[in-house]
């Protein structure tokens, strides 16, 4: 018998191989053990252009080539090494100054560790992204060096030894490797020369004492900085470290209570004890959150600084539910922390309480209220936070509150710490310690979060970069697609190249032989034209009709083929899936897809000829559809309408030509198809939307119009909403697990509540609610004969009770999930305006994969990175309309500076300190507070069962839910910041 | 979180720090089990695979007694040990995967034995996979392949096996293609298991169960076929070594 033993010594590969093991634990809680195995060799290279010995045996890929060397032969140099250094960072440098990594103007020839990349990742997936994004920029030269494949540099763990203490070995090791073998290198080439100095970088203590006695050069960040050319600017990029916390006596007082552990929130969880959900803050009330968790129908409410527990709106929280004699209704009170909590004193002080003053005084009255009535069947579920499963935080854009800085001189350096009141009203002051206050007062400044400690009161964070002045157009114009996350920078070089070479000059091959005629169908003979809003540049869409021989009518959408520009991996398809959208701002367009594609080869223009993905439909005179057909195709538009233009066209009698005629069919289909789909019942609803007239010249805005709504909209509408439909069914058909789809979820009950109780009590009308139909038709009885606006309000606010719509992976949900309420559509998707959305354009991908014209690309056949892509469309896509949104409200602000009008407005919610107004006028919606109505604050009653706010004192008046009232529009200077806003008066 | 095969751009170098085209360390002995009439122990990386072989023999009763047509009959049972895997599993007897395993391994020796030797017989051949870690089809062809050299069945040429797979995140003009991968880069990436008789290039088992562009298939099958040429001098000099052992003992 043959014994399975094998002695390593006479196996030839022994020496350079290792395992890995490993213990993790998944997430239902098991643990699991995994071994791996690791190749330890002795070619990996150290990627400096110095060295002539590594890049003779670097590793080559399939066609032999070598990825290029990336540290500089001639790198920065300072004090202590003027012949130049690289840099390596331990973990924890990244993990906490991760925006100094990305300056500009220093930090160059870094070397990144593979132990410091993956415990990078393990800390933190979004920085791990950046870190990833940084090792591919070529100005600044980060190199990621694999150590734990190099067997020089690999460690193993000893005995008794941590994790962490084995990882800050393997760097050193590295450090020490790369002194050594750099001092070789540069030896082989002359005698003299000295080589780069090698610079580790790590904020532990422990380590650093072990890298002194090493004899390695090592520096703490702030050291390090220190002696970099502009320290006082990149020294207020660093946390503050751990350094600086531990050399703090110890607080006695500790303000927050402490989180559970982990493992006890998961097991809580699981045994429903615990509840985990999203937190999210009132916009209102500072003081109040609210979390929704699947167990409870409603939301949970979070009252008070102590039980949300320094949660930040957006942290994925768990929560533990209080008794029920602590639960109440949702608060009726306007609380802003800017006027509660004006007075803090920015450093730390031991009289600091977690509530102040004013603060419980605030949070008392509600209670007073809560006992003093019968609330049953009102009162909300509340609950304390317990834990953080997972931080949110982004950076935020705010200014610095002229009250907490101490010296405002601009020559004073000396460090102080000041508050920064983010522009986003739900997320808390941030102490920020800053040498050049003096300068960031009155500027729009960017900082991140670090962190939030029991200790202190306000989450600690540090600056990022100053914006520029506030209220300056280019500032906030920065601010607002920094806050909402959007991606607009130019588009780098590498996306560019992407683009066809001829540039503008590009045509449509005029031999149909050629290889982009393959599979396309010529319809330059038929009248298409488009219809957009006017000054519209990317056309995405275009439309033709004609009558068949046979009665019906041959009805054509064509949209810009924009999937025959953009493959599916290159740069310029990765850059458009990761900015998701075009964002339209009042002055702006950030694009999806660069200028050329998207305004001049992809846009349909009139006149010429271009590629198109057409849907060609044969419909019945009564508008129902007998066959549709889809094809890539050539077409040549005859017109681009704006909508008046059409509008006035298919109203001119005298016009008989064939493209009016078309146009008119078009009309006429649109008008039955837009019937059918109300039948079906699809909700019409409304939202605020004023465009703002710019002056021609200065492009400073000038006043503000209430859009209006054309039948040539609706026209263009109908048909756009019918070829998404169209290709929804055809792809669904093609690939029923990864068709990419879109889809709008029936509301829970629950959400409508309010307002049909509010109609009730206020109209005595009813909204029901079991299908979208049944509101449709509900929505169509409010009205009041006396004031028509009012159906609109109903219905602006009957969308804020709705679910947003969706993008999906048809494998992730059942069919009859895909519905989309608002739409009364089985199925839906986007196909239409692939030039500035994604998801049209992976549309378009998978249904030319569905006629067969291309094959699909593999990324479009798997889940995964569909349900990854949706994903981020989807906030995209929700982020983009905010900063519209925010844009449009900046810019009205704007134009209504220096003036006082007097204008009707609605009241849609009731506080008891206050209401909040909406004036149509402006699409602006505006809290009132009653101490702004007049000194004293007048006394007030609010009888909540009837939404009836009863002022007296000082001031007399009574104030009804949907009640029009006369409202004073000005705008004010606020004294803290320097900051305009407008100000709504009772009149 | 360990890192997953997107960082192969970063440095050419893959998850467990081999380059494209190497192979994982292959260890192999034949004749373990004495008992058996033919048997080896194959590692290719942390899968480790025995293989037995008894026959050929006369069939069980009531199965037919070996094979139609006047060949043997080739059984092949395939044994995943709970241990195998990450965690510990006892798998059903049915299990789909292990079935197919089977069946695709029946497939493959079917046609490569010279069956028509034995008319009326069976051979069977036993997997127990002790450990698994990617590369599961190519390790149980492989081990198979010295248990039936072992056993002394004669069969035109080796049999060996190799999978190859590509780097999917990568554009489709450059993907690399990977050589013999490990679990985790096989739960990652789209992969092919090529198995070829001999060292030309005829391929006798091509199995492949996860999408892949057309134009990337075929430097994979390249890759795949080049490792097995590779895999058949490792299991060559295994064969030779061991009958050098034999001779040398029966002299001594």
């Amino acid at each position: 018998m043959t014994s399975l033993k094998r002695s390593y010594v006479t196996d030839s590969s022994a020496p350079n191989l290792s395992s890995k093991v490993y213990v993790r634990s998944t997430r239902s809680g098991k643990v699991q053990k995994i071994v791996r195995e690791l190749y330890l060799r002795q070619d990996i290279p150290c990627s400096s252009k110095l060295c002539s010995k590594c890049l003779s045996r670097a590793p080559t890929d399939y066609n032999n080539r070598v990825l290029p060397f990336v540290l500089s032969e001639r790198p920065e140099g300072t004090k202590s090494a003027p012949q130049g250094h690289y840099v390596i960072p331990d973990t924890n440098a990244f993990i906490s100054a991760m925006d100094l990594f990305e300056v500009e103007s220093a930090f160059h020839d870094v070397i990144v560790l593979q132990t410091v990349l993956e415990e990078v990742k393990n800390r933190s997936l979004p920085l791990y992204h950046r870190l990833i994004s940084l090792t591919k920029s070529e100005d600044k030269r980060f190199y990621v060096f694999f150590n734990e494949f190099r067997s020089e540099t690999y460690v193993n763990r000893e005995h008794g030894e941590s994790i962490n203490d084995r990882n800050d070995r393997a760097v050193r090791m590295a450090v020490k490797w790369y002194g050594e073998h750099l001092q070789e290198a540069v030896r082989m080439r002359s005698k003299s020369a000295k080589a780069p100095m090698i610079v580790m970088l790590s904020d532990d203590r422990d380590n650093l004492r072990k890298a002194k006695a090493e004899k390695l050069v090592a520096y703490s960040l702030r050291d390090y900085v220190s002696g970099l050319e502009n320290a006082t600017l990149l020294l207020d990029m660093i946390t503050e470290g751990q350094e600086a916390r531990q050399g703090k006596p110890e607080k006695s007082e500790m303000f927050y209570p402490e989180y559970y552990s982990l493992s006890k929130m998961l097991t809580g969880v699981k045994a429903g004890t615990m509840h985990q959900g999203i937190f999210n803050v009132s916009p209102y009330n500072y003081l109040e959150g609210s979390v929704h968790v699947s167990a409870f129908e409603r939301s949970l409410l979070i009252l008070g600084r102590e039980n949300s527990n320094r949660a930040v709106s957006g942290d994925v929280i768990v929560v533990e539910i209080l008794s029920k004699d602590q639960w109440k209704t949702p608060s009726t009170k306007i609380i802003e922390e800017e006027t509660v909590n004006k007075d803090d004193n920015p450093d730390e002080e031991d009289g600091e309480a977690v509530i102040t003053e004013r603060e419980r005084r605030a949070l008392q009255e509600e209670v007073k209220r809560v006992h003093s009535k019968n609330v049953e069947g009102r009162s909300q579920p509340t609950a304390r936070v317990v834990g953080v499963i997972k931080r949110n935080w982004r950076q935020y854009v705010g200014h610095i509150d002229r009250g907490s800085v101490k010296t405002s001189a601009k020559q004073s350096r000396a460090q102080q710490t000041v508050f920064l009141v983010p522009m986003d009203k739900r997320i808390p002051k941030i102490r920020v310690r800053t040498r050049q206050a003096g300068e960031l007062l009155g500027k729009r400044v960017l900082v991140t979060i670090d962190s939030w400690d029991r200790d202190s009161r306000y989450p600690v964070g540090h600056f990022v970069r100053s914006l520029g002045e506030l209220e300056s157009k280019e500032a906030e114009t920065e601010a607002l697609l920094l806050e909402y996350d959007v991606q607009y920078r130019p588009f780098p070089k590498t996306v560019l190249d992407c683009l066809p070479s001829e540039g503008h000059d590009w045509k449509v091959p005029a031999s149909v032989d050629d290889p982009g005629w393959k599979g396309r169908r010529d319809l330059r003979d038929l009248l298409v034209c488009s219809i957009d809003p006017p000054g519209c540049v990317d056309i995405d869409d275009a439309l033709h009709a004609r009558p068949l021989p046979n009665g019906n009518f041959e009805v054509g959408v064509h949209i810009a083929d924009v999937s025959h520009f953009v493959k599916p991996n290159n740069a310029m398809d990765k850059e458009a899936s990761m900015r998701g959208t075009t964002v339209y701002l009042v002055d702006k367009r950030i694009d999806m897809l660069p200028m050329l594609l998207g305004t001049d080869l992809c846009s349909l223009k009139p006149y010429v000829e271009r590629y198109a993905f057409s849907v060609l439909w044969e419909i019945t005179a009564d508008a129902d559809i007998v066959k549709s057909e889809f094809t890539k195709s050539v077409i040549r538009s005859r017109e681009a309408f704006a909508y008046e233009q059409a509008q006035i066209r298919i109203d001119d009698k005298s016009q008989q030509d064939d493209l009016t005629k078309g146009i008119r069919t078009l009309m006429m289909l649109s008008k039955k198809l837009n019937k059918k789909r109300m039948d079906a019942g699809a909700l019409n609803l409304a939202s605020p939307e004023v465009r703002v007239e710019a002056e021609s010249e200065t492009s400073d805005p000038a006043d503000v119009k209430v859009k209006k709504m054309l039948d040539t909209n609706s026209l263009v509408e109908e048909f756009m909403l019918l070829a998404n439909i169209s290709v929804a069914r055809k792809i669904y058909e093609a690939f029923p697990q990864t068709a990419l789809l879109r889809r709008h979820a029936a509301p829970p009950k629950t959400n409508f509540e309010e307002l049909a109780n509010q109609l009730q009590v206020k109209r005595g009308l009813e909204l029901r609610t079991d299908s979208s139909k049944a509101v449709a038709d509900s929505l169509d009885t409010c009205v009041d004969p006396s004031e028509p606006f009012f159906n609109t309000l109903i219905r602006i606010m009957a969308t804020r009770c709705m679910m947003s719509a969706e993008y999906f992976c048809s494998g992730t949900q059942a069919y009859s999930e895909f519905r989309h309420y608002g739409l009364a559509s089985e199925i839906y998707t986007h196909f239409t305006s692939p030039i500035r959305r994604y998801a049209d354009l992976e549309a378009h991908r998978q249904l030319a994969a569905a006629i067969e014209y291309e094959q699909l690309d593999p990324s479009l056949h798997s889940k995964a990175k569909l349900e990854g892509i949706c994903k981020n469309i989807n906030v995209r896509h929700r982020n983009a309309q905010m900063a519209g949104r925010a844009s449009v409200e900046y810019y009205v602000g704007q134009a209504l500076k220096g003036r006082v009008c007097d204008e009707e407005g609605f009241v849609m919610k009731i506080f008891s300190n206050g209401f909040v107004v909406f004036v149509p006028k402006f699409g602006i919606e505006s809290a009132i507070k009653l101490r702004d109505l007049a000194v004293p604050e007048p006394e007030s009653t609010l009888d909540y069962e009837n939404y009836i706010l009863t002022i007296s004192g000082s001031k007399n008046a009574k104030v009804e839910l949907f009640q029009k009232v006369k409202v004073r529009i000005s705008d004010v200077q606020e004294e803290s910041t320097g900051k305009r806003k407008i100000k709504l008066g009772l009149l | 979180m360990p890192l997953d095969t997107s960082t192969y751009a970063l440095s050419l170098l893959r998850l467990d720090g081999r380059r494209w085209n190497e192979l994982r360390r292959i260890h192999a002995q034949i004749s373990t089990q004495a008992a058996a009439d033919g048997s080896a122990y194959l590692e290719m990386g942390n899968t480790k695979v025995i293989c037995t072989v008894s026959g050929p023999s006369e069939g069980r009763r009531g199965q037919g007694q070996g094979g139609e047509g006047g060949k043997a009959r080739i059984e092949v049972e395939v044994n995943l040990a709970g241990f195998a895997g990450v965690e510990r599993k006892k798998r059903a007897r049915g299990d789909r995967r292990i079935a197919e395993l089977q069946h695709t391994l029946t497939q493959a020796y079917t046609s490569t034995l010279l069956t028509h030797l034995y008319p009326h017989s069976t051979i069977l051949i036993t997997l127990h996979i002790l450990s698994l870690d990617g590369s599961l089809l190519a390790a149980t062809l492989n081990a198979a392949t010295l248990a039936l050299i072992d056993a002394g069945i004669p069969m035109s040429n080796y049999l060996v096996a190799c999978t190859a797979g590509s780097t999917s995140f990568e554009e489709s003009d450059n993907a690399d293609p990977l050589l013999d991968l490990n679990g985790q880069e096989e739960q990652e990436l789209p992969f092919v298991t090529v198995g070829i008789l001999g060292d030309g290039d005829k391929v006798s088992v091509l199995v492949m169960e996860s999408r892949v562009q057309m134009s990337r298939l075929e430097t994979m099958l390249v890759v795949a076929v080049d490792g097995c040429k590779r895999v058949r001098e490792i299991l060559d000099g295994v064969v030779r070594e061991h009958g050098r052992n034999m001779v040398e003992g029966a002299v001594g």
